[in-house]
């Protein structure tokens, strides 16, 4: 008894161990998976063993009844995983087709439970339908990845845990394909099914999901044929299904919120009204939906680019930029300035130019006809001279006792011509003064009565010979002055009765002037008087 | 010349004629001596009494003498100030060379005290055609309170340059004592003067009132 006990507890203790090592690798956080810690390890080992386990007595066939884990590394523990889960996973497939068709036959939105494990799994399905996918797509990336051990183990051993959900498994079979490309807004799965409801309506069957049947059952995938895939006998199929699905079925109850489930019975149901449409038929059909849909277009208010006028108040937001406007410009375009323009412009400023041709308007010049008029500055000062000075100043003026005052004009050209005189100053001193004239300065001086030739010997260069006596100064004579030896003879005769009559004349008046005085005295030796 | 003779002797002979005749006709004209301006008023003294106000006493005694001067020398009328009565009192002289100096002289006293430098008011002792022109605020416009103050801050500008402005170019001396206004010139300049003030008055900006002055002031200074 003590040693059964003990074997129980021996067997529960692991069994425990094992449940608790995979509470504790739930809980832990998902970076904690990437450290290397020895204590994961084992808690991934022992929560692997006790998967593999609790599975053992679903599966038929195994070489081994436990997962020996010690000392076997991730490849080979893989393999044992492998080994079972494979088998089990086809059968349980082939468990929900079946429960699928009952579901159909049932008109399936019952959910009756068999057991209540399997409401909590599924409930805890519901809950966690997302984390799993997500877990699953970590997994799967470790999986591609080839990272550490104890993932690869976790990972697939929860799979493995949760062997109820049916969805996980058309999960699965869609992870293969997209788990690059799905996230939570994208899932390959609501594609696919999207994709199969569109292309039920168009040719007025479900196709068949390739994947689903080639994966759900090796033994169908290869003996598939044309009526398998292109309708023909929908019948066959069905009790194909059907027969996959009873295998299937197992106790637990199945999701109503399975979509797919659900399309796929009434995309079945169309089929089995319409399978005998001929083509003609087929258009007539497609063309009265067409027509039905014109119809309630027209029925319907039309869109606001087809009414008439349309304020901003009617229409949507920001949608006459999303619509194509026309309406008229009434403003010439821009002209668009290219090269061709600008040398065809430049050519005609070059052809003008040669020419001499510029009619550009120039501006008259204004000539002055009368002087500017002088405007007195409004002066904003309080006057210096009283009322009564500015009259007597006014007065002055016009009797002409004061001079007139001088206006502004006068005292500014004063002031230039000033300036002018200073600046023409400034202007010759820079050339020496050589071509302003010497300016005349008048004093008195003496003039020395010297021989010019003297005065030119020792003068300096500045004097010059306006200073000297003229000759005029030094000889008065006139007429025409000849020497002794160009005298001709009448001429040298005229010359000595002129010198005769002076010397007589001459001497007849000191003669007279010597009477006179000697009217009163003797003359000594005179010979009048006897 | 025997014919010429003869003809001015009949000329003379004509002329005595004449002259009798003229004689015998009316009494020899009287010839008079010009009146003298005592003489035309009957040799009455005549008085004239300038009141003084309060805040020109002050100024009156500092100007006394530039006053007094003038009138007294030049216009040849008698003027004394009598405190107790607070007048300024002009008497007419038997040597006041014109009956109008007495009057000229009242009118100098009295633009002294309404507010007129003396060197501005001796114009009207020198000149005859200057008239002091009085008027006030509230003939031109009804303002009250702020508005009149505004009004009054207009009329002077800033610093009184409004007002010399108007005054120099118009030859004219303007007074400004808080709603009165009195324009000291000639006629025509007072005219001006005026118009220039009441524009303001009546709110047109200083700019606008200078372009009007100057282009008046310029065509009266061409007319002469």
């Amino acid at each position: 008894m003590a040693a059964a006990v003990e074997m129980e507890k021996e067997e529960e203790s692991p069994m425990k161990k094992g449940e608790e090592a995979l509470e504790r690798l739930r809980s832990a956080d998902p970076p904690l998976y990437l450290t290397q810690s020895s204590e994961f390890a084992r808690d991934a080992r022992a929560a692997s063993c006790f998967l593999f386990s609790s599975l053992v007595p679903f599966c038929t066939k195994l070489p081994v009844d436990r997962l020996l884990v010690e000392g076997f590394d991730a490849e080979q523990i893989w393999y044992q995983i492998d080994l079972l889960s494979r088998p089990l996973l086809s059968t349980v497939r082939r468990e929900f087709k079946r429960l699928e068709e009952e579901h159909h036959s049932r008109a399936g939105l019952s959910t009756i439970d068999a057991d209540g494990d399997g409401e909590e799994m599924v409930v805890e399905k519901d809950e966690i339908s997302v984390d799993d996918e997500g877990d699953e797509e970590d997994g799967d990336e470790s999986e591609e990845k080839g990272s550490e051990d104890e993932e690869d183990g976790e990972e697939d051993d929860e799979d493995d845990g949760e062997a109820d959900e049916e969805e996980e498994e058309e999960e699965e079979a869609g992870e293969a394909k997209g788990n690059v490309v799905e996230d939570k807004f994208l899932k390959m799965q609501d594609l696919e099914n999207y994709l199969e409801n569109a292309e039920a309506k168009e040719y007025g069957h479900p196709l068949e999901d390739f994947d689903s049947d080639g994966d759900e059952d090796a033994e169908l995938g290869a003996n598939a044929r044309y009526e398998d895939f292109f309708g023909g006998n929908k019948k066959k199929q069905q009790k194909k299904c059907g027969t996959v699905g009873k295998r299937k079925r197992s106790s637990t109850e199945l999701d109503a919120v399975d979509h797919f489930e659900n399309t796929d019975e009434d995309v079945e149901k169309n089929d089995s009204e319409q399978k005998l449409l001929s083509t003609h038929e087929k258009e007539l059909q497609k063309m009265r939906s067409k027509i039905e849909e014109m119809e309630k277009a027209n029925l319907d208010p039309k869109s606001w680019t087809m009414q008439g006028e349309v304020t901003a108040a009617k229409r949507p937001k920001n949608s006459a930029l999303e619509v194509d406007l026309d309406f008229e410009h009434n403003v010439r375009p821009a002209p668009v300035i290219t090269e061709e323009v600008t040398a065809s412009l430049e050519d005609i400023i070059k052809k003008r130019i040669i020419e001499g041709h510029f009619d550009d308007v120039e501006r008259a010049p204004i000539l002055p006809s009368k002087p500017p008029k002088e405007t007195k500055e409004m002066d904003e000062n309080k006057s210096k001279k009283g009322l009564a000075e500015i009259y007597e100043e006014e007065y002055a003026q016009k009797t002409g006792l004061a001079p007139a005052l001088l206006s502004a004009s006068d005292k500014l050209k004063t002031e230039a011509t000033m300036l002018f005189k200073k600046i023409s100053l400034k202007l010759d001193a820079l050339s020496h003064f050589h071509f302003a004239p010497k300016p005349v300065i008048e004093d008195m001086s003496i003039q020395v009565n010297v021989p010019a030739l003297a005065m030119e010997e020792v003068a300096p260069l500045a004097v010059s010979d306006a200073a000297m006596l003229a000759p005029e100064e030094i000889f008065h004579g006139k007429g025409n002055i000849k020497e002794e030896a160009e005298l001709t003879k009448e001429e040298r005769k005229r010359r000595r009765a002129n010198q005769k009559r002076r010397f007589r004349r001459l001497k007849a008046e000191t003669f007279k002037r010597a009477v006179q005085k000697t009217g009163q005295s003797a003359v000594p030796g005179a010979t009048n008087g006897n | 010349m025997e014919v010429e003779k003869v003809e001015a002797k009949t000329a003379v002979a004509t002329a005595m004629e004449v002259e009798k005749a003229a004689s015998s006709a009316a009494a020899p004209r009287p010839q008079f001596k010009p009146l003298k301006p005592h003489e035309m008023s009957d040799r009455k003294i005549e008085f004239r009494k300038v009141s003084v106000p309060q805040h020109r006493f002050a100024p009156l005694k500092r100007c006394w003498m530039e006053i007094y001067t003038p009138v007294y020398e030049q216009m040849k009328i008698d003027i004394r100030m009598n405190l107790k009565t607070k007048k300024v009192e002009l008497k007419n002289r038997a040597d006041t060379p014109d009956i109008s100096n007495l009057q000229k002289s009242a009118d100098f006293v009295h633009a002294f005290m309404l507010g007129f430098d003396v060197a501005d008011a001796v114009a009207l002792l020198r000149l005859d055609d200057l008239y002091v022109d009085t008027f006030e605020i509230k003939d031109v416009k009804t303002l009250r309170g702020e508005h009149l103050s505004r009004a009054i801050g207009r009329l002077s500008g800033k610093g009184g340059k409004t007002k010399f402005a108007i005054e120099n170019s118009t030859r004219t001396r303007i007074v400004i004592a808080d709603s009165k206004i009195h324009i000291l010139g000639s006629f025509l300049n007072i005219k001006i003067a005026r118009d220039s003030l009441c524009s303001l008055i009546l709110g047109s900006p200083a700019g606008k009132v200078y372009s009007k002055l100057r282009t008046v002031s310029a065509r009266l200074a061409e007319k002469y």
